[in-house]
């Protein structure tokens, strides 16, 4: 209930204030937005650092605007904010149909999405939104900013590509010139919030050129490139959906623990690829149901 | 220890804190404002919910010390004189059994008629999704929260 | 059909306004002061082991640590039924999280810091997780002194075995009866294990102030029981009960967890080690999941015999009951189940044996149904299956054995009057039974699912319940009981019941939470009993203060009594029409007489109910003889669900349940149980699911991964329906109704499965896994058990 590790506080007003902090406390100190990753695991004995850097002081973190055909969003944008943001639901619906699925409201306030990409736990359910949309990730540190793309983000459960000195400013998404479809489909073990247990993400573009991402059912969320490459030029059929279908079990590596089996996943996994697939392809014209609908 | 200031429930305290210190605790013990509750210190469960600059918030998992210069609603907030229309409707419809889930049930309603007062029943039930129950079944607590501005 | 005012009305709950506005107080809402001490417990880390040292020294050096206890402090057992447990482990550890000791230091981190720092040696040896398990030769024996505990003299334990307790039935000749049958069928079903969830967790303060006197704050359904064990348990120390307080204030949730003692002793003798200084014990999330009596796990193997035209003619169950390493309170749901396994139904040839099994899985007991929800998985899972098995309609199969009043009990003792073929019919006609529903959508399906259900109240044969009542000078009255408002709206049906006989409207009643000393006795608030005792006491203090303010008026007026009657708190008299004595002028002052002195003064009542036809004198062999039960409650439920065949998703688009109340005192109050029951049911049918590796931790103790339901998870529609058959013992006919809206949920959902897709789920829950997996797999039956996942 209580935490018991000490920590030192500190609440910089500016990047070079947290990058200083960074080189002085190195690998010991953990940057809180949210908290609601980094609380939980410093209770469990999970974390102990020996400072927290909140970046709530930096207003400029705030920064959540559409320009150039870009959405910037900054790191203390929390997902009710990605929610309640008309541009995401209208121009990124399938990263505003993810955050919806994201634990409840009272979380959902005070969490980020880049607190999610950075705690980069293999459920996360932005990943595969972010991995199809080929987002990318903007970092400062002492080199001053860089951009990684987020394929090349998850290197691993909890592992990310960040490095020494460097923290997340925050994710940017082109929008497309083609006219894009989405969906993402997320099994959980009953109606009320859970972790995925197994999470797909899935964009269909205008000329048949699709892009699918799981997580959950791996060590990081990755792109399931060779149901890409069977699909792609393609429009769908039923019988290239059945042999798509078979080629699930080859991109995904789920196990079995307290949530579900590996069995369990491997079989909803084909049909949450059918039904996903099938609603992006329908939103891509307009058509199919509304985002946020639950499709399993 | 650091010296924070906020606004509780309308009026300006002040309070030593160690970094450590969680709200949720700081609230009960060093604030005397009992409402919300520990429920499973993890955020899964809603019991310790309140309005932080008007969003609901699991204070189990927010640090006293980042609240500094911000505003917080508690449901003591809420009773200070008449109480809400909201309240009166959990009222009327004996939605609370046991209540120890209504302090935070009551702060996520209130945030969810500020934002939208005639919610369909399906945005009540998402709304309040975050909030567990072991007694009711929720249809009373529902039922309440669709009744206050009902036309 | 008398007409009451206040009786079998939706009054407003007494306790409302208290919990929506914050002011509900809970015990760790209570602020105890400056003083106020606080404890880490030290938990072992094996399931079953010797402990062989205790090293406190590192701990002690901590600044802010007061005080370090160990078993070696408190060598003293308590429990309720059976003295099986010690206040803290002694020589050996029986399941992972059993106190060993604990630390009492000036603040919470203090003590969380040194606890890290106390050093256990121990010395595991085998431990058993499964009950049919720990019954083998060599098995490990839990209990090696279980032939010398203390228990109440209707549990049979058997000394070197893990046996704590075997009930038996025998009624008629089953053997006889299978012989008779045209149809036998056998099978399997396992239940697992369930936590209650309670969201306020375990928690209690102690305080034996400097005077030596203890008092324990406790988030209880027991202070009068609890305030019993605690003097016994004490008794080496010098306590007795005067000595003793126990205050309970409102309750977060009970549903059978916060009845007897569990941690609450932990308290009570933690006082006795830092006298002068109140000291918390409170359990976070992880610790509530492991430490409260869990539901017990059960496997059930039961054999039933029918005639071609459906009647029955055997009935043959063995329960294999786990009730984890302290069975004191699970030997009492074995027993109790046990006596009444068949379910509702008439059955002239019964064997049952009921098998309260020790294993090294965190100890159980007494959960919402008390062994009637897992053991009636089983029974109306089997009874639709039979029935379908020789053609005939699964509710007529209920209709034709449904028990009916004055029928003979497995005991023997006759049947109460009951409404259950009234609740049979309604609940069929709400979900339009016998009509099949078709979709268009190949993936899906639609089943319906029936079951009937009962249970009775179980406990000894001797458990009272008092009141007092007394008025203020505004006519107000304050009802003073020692019953316990967990949620279930007993402050408010008390408050009727006063309302009803006094004509005091419930808004001018206030009812107090107990304080043992000032509040007088009730047993226990469980086994949805209060209604019916408090409320028999309630009314008889109501009736006991009526006749005196009908003595004091006759007295002055001279009227005659029986020409005397209340009406909006007013003395009124049917011979004299326009006589009108307010109750307020005179409850307190008494009224003048001519010559200006006074009769009556300030007036106050008490009432006592004890039942005096229950026995549990039984022949040991057969259960026969012996009246332990008061009366049975029966009900009806029936659910309408939709699966999606490809991810095995449950949808429940209709829940219908019928109670027979005898007579609802709030029939608001009673709907909101069946909302709320019927919920928590559901989820242990449907995705409530309890693991624990294969050394016996729990492996998901906290809500990310022990999912209760939310909000979403409601069903699309649910159907309370309140059937009356009075209860003649009962306040204005009432009987409880508390536990049973769960105890129907999961067979009602199996055999909806079964009539969607045709596959009979044997064990429980039925989670969409197992329902898509069955389907992929295309098997008819499925009984994977996953509670212990093997590696």
């Amino acid at each position: 209930m209580v935490i018991v590790h000490e920590f030192e506080y500190f609440k910089p007003e500016s990047v070079e204030g947290v990058i200083e902090l960074l080189l002085k406390y190195k690998d010991k100190v953990r940057i809180l937005a949210g908290g609601t990753d980094l609380i939980v695991r410093i209770k469990d004995g999970l974390e102990f650092p020996e400072a927290v850097i909140d970046i709530k002081g930096l207003t400029e973190l705030g920064k959540f605007e559409f320009k150039d055909n870009k959405l910037f969003i900054g790191s203390l944008v929390t997902f009710n904010d990605l929610i309640e943001s008309k541009i995401v639901e209208e121009k990124f619906p399938l990263l505003w149909e993810s955050s919806k699925t994201v634990a409840s409201i009272g979380i959902r306030n005070r969490a980020t999405i880049v607190g999610n990409i950075c705690s980069a736990v293999p459920s996360l359910d932005t990943g595969p939104a972010l991995l199809v949309y080929e987002a990318n990730v903007v970092v400062r540190g002492t080199e001053g900013e860089r951009v990684i793309s987020v394929l090349d983000w998850f290197l691993g459960p909890r592992k990310t590509a960040l490095e020494a000195g460097e923290f997340v400013y925050g994710i940017t998404i082109s929008l497309s010139e083609k006219k894009r479809g989405g969906s993402y489909v997320k099994l959980g073990r009953y109606n009320g919030e859970d972790l995925a247990q197994v999470g797909l993400g899935i964009l269909a573009l205008e000329g048949n050129e699709y892009r699918l991402a799981f997580c959950a059912v791996g060590p990081v969320p990755g792109r399931a490139k060779k149901i890409e490459a069977l699909l792609s030029g393609k429009s769908l059929t039923g019988s290239l959906i059945e042999e798509a279908k078979n080629l699930v079990p080859e991109e995904i590596s789920p196990i079995t623990d307290v949530r579900a089996t590996k069995e369990y996943r491997l079989h909803v996994a084909k049909i949450m690829f059918e039904r996903g697939i099938k609603a992006a392809v329908e939103r891509l014209d307009g058509k199919g149901p509304a985002y946020g609908e639950k499709l399993i | 220890m650091k010296k924070i200031s906020f606004v509780l429930n309308g009026e300006k305290r002040n309070i030593y804190v160690e970094p450590n210190d969680l709200l949720l605790d700081v609230l009960r013990e060093k604030l005397g404002v009992k409402s919300p509750k520990y429920g499973c210190g993890r955020g899964d469960c809603g019991l310790c919910t309140v309005l932080i600059n008007g969003k609901s918030a699991r204070t189990c998992l927010i640090l006293a010390i980042e609240v500094d210069g911000q505003e917080i609603l508690t449901v003591e907030g809420l009773s200070k004189d008449k109480l809400t229309p909201l309240q009166e409707s959990f009222i009327k419809h004996n939605s609370f059994q046991c209540g120890f889930c209504a302090p935070g049930m009551i702060m996520t309603a209130t945030e969810l008629l500020e934002k939208n007062s005639n919610p369909t029943e399906e945005e009540v039930k998402e709304a309040i999704s975050g909030n567990l129950c072991r007694c009711t079944g929720y249809t009373p607590i529902i039922e309440a929260i669709l009744d206050v501005n009902k036309k | 059909m008398e007409e009451f005012k206040f009786i079998g009305k939706p009054v407003d709950r007494l306790d409302e306004r208290e919990k929506v506005t914050g002011a509900a107080k809970y015990v760790d809402d209570i602020e105890f002061g400056p003083n106020l001490l606080y404890t880490e417990i030290i938990e072992s880390p094996h399931p079953h082991a010797l402990i062989n040292n205790i090293n406190t020294s590192e701990a002690e050096k901590v600044e802010g640590v007061v005080k370090i206890v160990t078993g070696k402090d408190f060598p003293y057992k308590f429990g309720l039924y059976m003295k099986d447990r010690y206040i803290f482990a002694q020589d050996r550890v029986r399941f992972i999280g059993e106190q060993v000791a604990a630390v009492i230091a000036r603040d919470p981190k203090t003590a969380l810091k040194a606890a890290k720092l106390v050093k256990v040696e121990y010395e595991p040896f085998s431990a058993v997780f499964d009950p049919v398990e720990a019954l083998k030769e060599d098995a490990p024996v839990i209990h090696p002194e279980l032939g010398n505990y203390p228990h109440v003299p209707w549990f049979f334990p058997k000394g070197g075995s893990n046996v704590a307790h075997l009930r038996k039935v025998r009624k008629g000749d089953v053997e006889k009866g299978f012989k008779e049958a045209d149809f036998v069928l056998e099978d399997t079903y396992r239940i697992p294990r369930y936590a209650h969830c309670c969201l306020e967790t375990h928690i209690a303060v102690g305080l034996l102030d400097y005077s030596g006197r203890l008092t324990v704050w406790a988030s209880s359904q027991s202070p009068h029981t609890q305030r019993n064990l605690f003097a016994d348990a004490l008794a080496p120390l010098g306590f007795s009960h005067k000595d003793i307080r126990v205050i309970a204030p409102y309750v977060g949730g009970g549903f059978g967890g916060k009845a007897g003692v569990t941690m609450e002793i932990i308290a009570a003798a933690l006082a006795t080690a830092v006298k002068g200084n109140p000291v918390k014990v409170i359990w976070r999330r992880d610790q509530e999941f492991y430490n409260t009596y869990m539901r017990l796990q059960v496997m059930s193997k039961i054999k039933v015999g029918v005639k071609n035209d459906g009647i029955i003619t055997a009935f043959e169950i063995t329960n294999y009951w786990d009730a984890g390493p302290y069975a004191e309170y699970g030997a009492n749901v074995v027993n109790a189940s046990g006596l009444s396994a068949t379910g509702p139904y008439r059955m002239p040839n019964v064997k049952i044996d009921s098998y309260c099994i020790y294993t090294n899985l965190p100890a159980a007991g007494p959960y919402r149904g008390f062994g009637y929800s897992e053991m009636l998985f089983s029974v109306e899972s089997h009874m639709t299956r039979i029935a379908k098995a020789i053609g005939i309609d699964p509710v007529e199969f209920r209709r034709k054995n449904g028990i009916r009043e004055g029928d003979s009990l497995t005991y023997g003792a006759p049947m109460n009057p009951n409404g259950l073929l009234e609740a049979i019919d309604k609940v069929a006609k709400e979900i339009d039974w016998g009509k099949k529903e078709t979709l268009n959508d190949p993936d899906k399906a639609i089943g319906k699912g029936f079951a009937i259900f009962w249970k009775a109240p179980a406990m000894p044969p001797n458990v009272s319940s008092t009141a007092f009542i007394k008025f203020s000078e505004d006519g107000s009255l304050n009802v003073i009981v020692s019953g316990m408002e967990i949620g279930q709206g007993y402050l408010t049906a008390m408050a009727q019941i006063a309302a009803e006989v006094l004509t005091v409207p419930p808004e001018k009643i206030r009812i107090e939470l107990p304080d043992t000393d000032r509040n007088p006795y009730h047993w226990q608030t469980v086994a949805s009993h209060v209604t019916w005792a408090n409320g028999n006491a309630v009314k008889r203090a109501a009736l006991q203060i009526r006749d005196r303010i009908f003595e004091v008026v006759h007295e002055v007026y001279h009227y005659d009594k029986d020409t005397l009657y209340l009406e909006d708190e007013k003395v009124k008299c049917k011979l004299h029409p326009s006589f009108e004595l307010p109750l307020k002028d005179f409850v307190i002052e008494g009224i003048q007489t001519k010559d200006g002195t006074y009769r009556g003064g300030a007036i106050v009542g008490s009432g006592s109910f004890m039942p005096e036809f229950t026995s549990a004198q039984q022949d040991p062999e057969t259960s026969q003889g012996g009246h332990p039960n008061v009366h049975y409650t029966v009900g009806a439920a029936a659910v309408k669900i939709e699966i999606d065949k490809q991810t095995g998703k449950v949808r429940i688009l209709k829940a219908v349940e019928a109670l027979d109340a005898g007579k609802a005192i709030n029939p608001m109050n009673v709907k909101h149980q069946i909302y709320g029951g019927l919920l928590q049911g559901f989820a242990t049918a449907l995705y409530e699911d309890m693991r624990f590796d294969e050394n016996g931790k729990i492996l998901n103790p906290n809500f990310t991964d022990y999912k209760i339901p939310t909000s979403l998870d409601i069903p699309d529609e649910v159907v309370p329906i309140i059937v009356e058959v009075p209860q003649p013992d009962g306040p204005y006919g009432a009987r409880g109704i508390g536990e049973h809206p769960m105890i129907p949920a999961a067979p009602i959902i199996a055999n909806a499965v079964e009539d969607a897709l045709g596959v009979r789920i044997k064990s429980m829950p039925m989670t969409a896994e197992k329902i898509a997996m069955a389907i992929l797999n295309d098997k008819k039956e499925v009984d994977d058990f996953l509670m212990i996942m093997k590696k």
